[in-house]
C-alpha cells in the first residue's frame, strides 16, 4: 500500500491565503454581534454555535474516518487476491 | 395526444430517446452527436407540454396500464434528466465510442419513461430497462474488474426490479390496483416496494453497488451513471412514500456514514460516489418529512445535486482522461496544467458545499429548514454535520488532492474542448441557480415561502463552512490530515462479495457432502446390479454384451429421475 504523506511546504501565497481566511473568520465572529440569527432550537441560538460546530464537526469527520480506516482498510488487491479477513 | 406527427408509442416520454438510440451505432461521429442532441431537444419539448394527470392508458392481459401520467414533481425531474442527458452527450463528444453513446441515450430515455409510468408494471419494465442499458457503461471499461462489478451491479438492479414486481403483484392481489400511489410501508406490498426503491436509492446496507460499480465505468460512463438511477428512486419514493417517518431516519443515516468512508477512500471518483450517497440522504430525509417545503427541498436538491455532482464527476473524469489515474495518492499540482478544469471543479465543490451564491445553498437549505420547522433536532444536527462532511469530501478533498497538494509534475494538456464545454454549462447552471433561485423555485411543485437569503441564515452558513475550512487548513498545515493510502475500503458490497459466498458454502458444504456420498452409494448399487445382471445374462441370455459406462450412466440417470419425480410429487 503506497502512502501519500501530505505535509506540503506552505508557500507564501498559501500563507497569505491562510491569513485572509483567518481574518474573514474573525470578521464572521464579529458579525455575530450585529446580525440576528433566527433559531429554531435553543442550541442553535447560542452565540458562536456554527463557529464551534463547523470546526469541531470537521475534526470529527476526519478523526472518525481515521478510526474507520483501522476497521475497513485492506490491501488494494483484497478482492482480486481472495485474501482472508485479518 | 401530445404530438400527432409522431407515432403513438414514440409519444411516450423517453421512448423517443430509447428508440432513437438504436440508430446511434449506424451514424457517423459528427451526425451522431447532432442526432442525439436533436432527439433530446424534441423529447424535452414533448415532456414539457405534459400537464399533471393521466394521458395514455392501455390494457394488457386484462390489466389496466397507465403508460403516461404526470405529477406535480414530474416536470422538474424530467427537465433535469434531459439536461443531464444533453450534458453527457456534449461531454463525450471527443470520444468515438458507439456503445457508450447508444447505452447512454437509451439509459436516459428509459429513466425519463419511468418518470411518467403510471402503474407498477409499466414502471417495472422501465426500471429493468435502466439496468440493462446502463450496465454497458460499466462493461465498456473492458477489464475483468469492471466486468465483475458490472455483474454485481446488474444483480442488484435486477433484484430491485424483481422485488418491485413482487410488491406490485401483492398490491394488486390485495385489491389496491397497480397504479403508482401513496403506499403504507408497514404492509407487505408497501415494504417490498420501499425495499426495491431503497436498493436503487442506495439505502444503508444496500448501498455497496453504488461505490462498487460507478467508479469502474468509463470516464464518460460514470458521469452518465451519476444522474439517473438514484434520482429515479428518489422520485418514486417522493410519489409513494412522502411523509413516511422511517425515511427521515434512514435518510439521516445515509447522509452521515458515507462521509467517513469518503475521508479514507483514495480513488477520487469513488469519493464522489460516497458523497453522492450522502446527498441522496438529504433527499430521503425530505421525502420522510413530506411537507410542502420538504418535498420542494427534495426536488430542488435532486435537480441541483444532479448538476453539481455531474460537474464534479466530469472534472475528475477529465483528470483521469489526461493523467490515467484518479487516485489521490498519485495526483496533485494539476492546477497549472488544467486550470479551466480546476475552476469548474471548484465551482462544483463550492456548490455541493452550500456556499451562498451557489446552487447547493438554495436547495439544501429548503430540506434542512423543513427538518428544523418540524422540530427534528437530532436529525437537524446530523444534517448540519453531514454538510460539513460534504465540504470535507467533495469541497476540499477532491480539488485539493487533484489540483493542489504535492505537485506530481504531470506533463498533461487541458481537458478536451467537449469536456470543457460540458463543464462550463454545468458550472453556469450551478451559479445561475445559486444567484437566481427563483428560476428553479418556479418549477417546483409548491410555492416556495422559504427565504434562504435571510441574513442570519447566510451568516450561520458562512461561519459553519469557513471554520470547517479553518480546521482543514489547521490539519494540513500540521501534517495531521490523514495520508491518502492506496487501498481497498471495505463497504457493504463486502456482504455480497465475501460474506454471502462464504455463508452459502458453509451451508452447502454439508448438504453437498451428503449428496455426493448418496450418489456414490447409488452408483455402487447400480453397478452391482449391472454386474449381477451381466452374469445372469451370460447364463440366461436375457442381457447380452458388456455393461458400458454409458449404459450405467443411463440407468443411473433413469433411477435418479424416478427419485426426483417421486420427491417432487409428494
Amino acid at each position: 500500500m503506497s502512502h501519500s504523506s501530505e505535509k506540503p511546504d506552505v508557500s507564501p501565497a498559501a500563507k497569505r491565503l491562510l491569513i485572509a481566511l483567518g481574518m474573514i473568520c474573525f470578521g464572521l465572529i464579529g458579525l455575530e454581534f450585529i446580525i440576528h440569527r433566527h433559531a429554531y432550537f435553543a442550541l442553535e441560538g447560542q452565540p458562536m454555535f456554527f463557529v464551534a460546530y463547523g470546526f469541531v464537526a470537521f475534526i470529527m469527520v476526519v478523526v472518525g474516518g481515521v478510526g474507520l480506516r483501522k476497521l475497513v482498510m485492506r490491501a488494494p488487491d483484497y478482492y482480486e487476491a481472495g485474501n482472508d479477513d485479518e | 395526444m401530445m404530438n400527432s406527427l409522431l407515432p403513438t408509442f414514440l409519444q411516450i416520454p423517453g421512448l423517443l430517446m430509447v428508440f432513437g438510440a438504436l440508430l446511434v451505432p449506424l451514424l457517423p461521429h459528427a451526425i451522431r452527436q447532432i442526432w442525439m442532441l436533436a432527439i433530446i431537444a424534441v423529447s424535452v419539448w414533448l415532456c414539457w407540454g405534459i400537464a399533471p394527470g393521466v394521458h395514455m392508458t392501455t390494457q394488457l392481459a386484462g390489466l389496466d396500464l397507465i403508460l403516461v401520467r404526470a405529477d406535480a414533481i414530474t416536470r422538474p425531474f424530467a427537465l433535469f434528466f434531459h439536461i443531464a442527458a444533453a450534458l453527457n452527450v456534449i461531454y463525450a463528444m471527443h470520444e468515438n465510442v458507439r456503445t457508450t453513446a447508444t447505452a447512454g441515450l437509451a439509459y436516459a430515455g428509459a429513466a425519463i419513461a419511468a418518470l411518467f409510468a403510471g402503474d407498477f408494471i409499466t414502471l417495472f419494465i422501465y426500471w429493468e430497462l435502466t439496468a440493462f442499458t446502463s450496465v454497458f457503461l460499466i462493461l465498456i471499461s473492458r477489464s475483468e474488474r469492471s466486468f465483475a462489478a458490472a455483474m454485481r451491479y446488474l444483480l442488484m438492479q435486477v433484484s430491485s426490479g424483481v422485488i418491485l414486481l413482487a410488491g406490485a403483484v401483492i398490491l394488486w392481489h390485495s385489491g389496491q390496483g397497480l397504479n403508482v400511489q401513496a403506499l403504507d410501508a408497514s404492509t407487505l406490498a408497501g415494504g417490498l416496494i420501499l425495499l426495491a426503491f431503497g436498493i436503487k436509492a442506495a439505502f444503508p446496507f444496500v448501498n455497496g453497488w453504488l461505490q462498487d460499480a460507478y467508479p469502474e465505468a468509463s470516464v464518460t460512463g460514470t458521469v452518465m451513471l451519476s444522474a439517473f438511477t438514484t434520482k429515479l428512486a428518489i422520485y418514486m419514493l417522493a410519489l409513494c412514500f412522502a411523509g413516511t417517518e422511517i425515511l427521515i431516519w434512514i435518510g439521516a443515516v445515509m447522509t452521515l456514514f458515507p462521509v467517513f468512508f469518503a475521508v479514507i477512500e483514495n480513488d477520487l471518483r469513488r469519493v464522489l460516489t460516497f458523497s453522492l450517497n450522502s446527498q441522496l440522504g438529504f433527499m430521503v430525509v425530505g421525502v420522510g418529512i413530506g411537507s410542502e417545503l420538504a418535498i420542494n427541498g427534495t426536488v430542488s436538491h435532486a435537480f441541483a445535486s444532479t448538476i453539481y455532482k455531474a460537474l464534479l464527476f466530469m472534472s475528475m473524469g477529465a483528470v483521469l482522461h489526461r493523467t490515467g489515474t484518479a487516485k489521490a495518492s498519485e495526483l496533485g499540482g494539476l492546477w497549472k496544467r488544467m486550470p479551466l478544469t480546476m475552476i469548474f471543479c471548484i465551482i462544483g465543490a463550492v456548490s455541493i458545499s452550500s456556499f451562498p451564491l451557489f446552487s447547493g445553498f438554495v436547495t439544501k437549505s429548503l430540506t434542512i429548514g423543513s427538518v428544523a420547522k418540524e422540530g427534528y433536532f437530532v436529525v437537524w444536527m446530523i444534517l448540519i454535520f453531514a454538510s460539513v462532511g460534504a465540504l470535507e469530501n467533495s469541497g476540499l478533498k477532491i480539488p485539493y488532492f487533484s489540483f493542489f497538494g504535492r505537485d506530481r509534475k504531470f506533463e498533461v494538456k487541458e481537458a478536451p474542448l467537449s469536456m470543457l464545454i460540458a463543464m462550463a454549462i454545468a458550472a453556469g447552471l450551478c451559479i445561475a441557480i445559486g444567484v437566481a433561485p427563483q428560476l428553479l423555485y418556479g418549477i417546483l411543485p409548491y410555492a416556495v415561502e422559504y427565504n434562504a437569503w435571510e441574513a442570519g441564515h447566510v451568516l450561520g452558513e458562512m461561519q459553519l463552512l469557513l471554520f470547517a475550512i479553518l480546521a482543514f487548513a489547521f490539519l494540513v498545515a500540521r501534517g495531521l490530515y490523514p495520508p491518502q493510502i492506496d487501498s481497498t475500503v471495505l463497504n457493504t458490497d463486502w456482504l455480497l462479495r465475501r460474506l454471502l459466498p462464504r455463508l452459502t458454502m458453509a451451508i452447502a458444504r454439508p448438504i453437498l457432502s451428503v449428496w455426493f456420498t448418496a450418489l456414490q452409494h447409488a452408483k455402487k448399487l447400480v453397478m452391482d446390479g449391472l454386474y449381477i445382471g451381466e452374469r445372469a445374462s451370460q447364463q440366461t441370455g436375457l442381457v447380452s454384451g458388456v455393461a458400458s459406462t454409458g449404459a450405467a450412466a443411463g440407468i443411473f440417470l433413469a433411477v435418479f429421475a424416478l427419485l426426483l419425480i417421486l420427491l417432487f410429487s409428494m
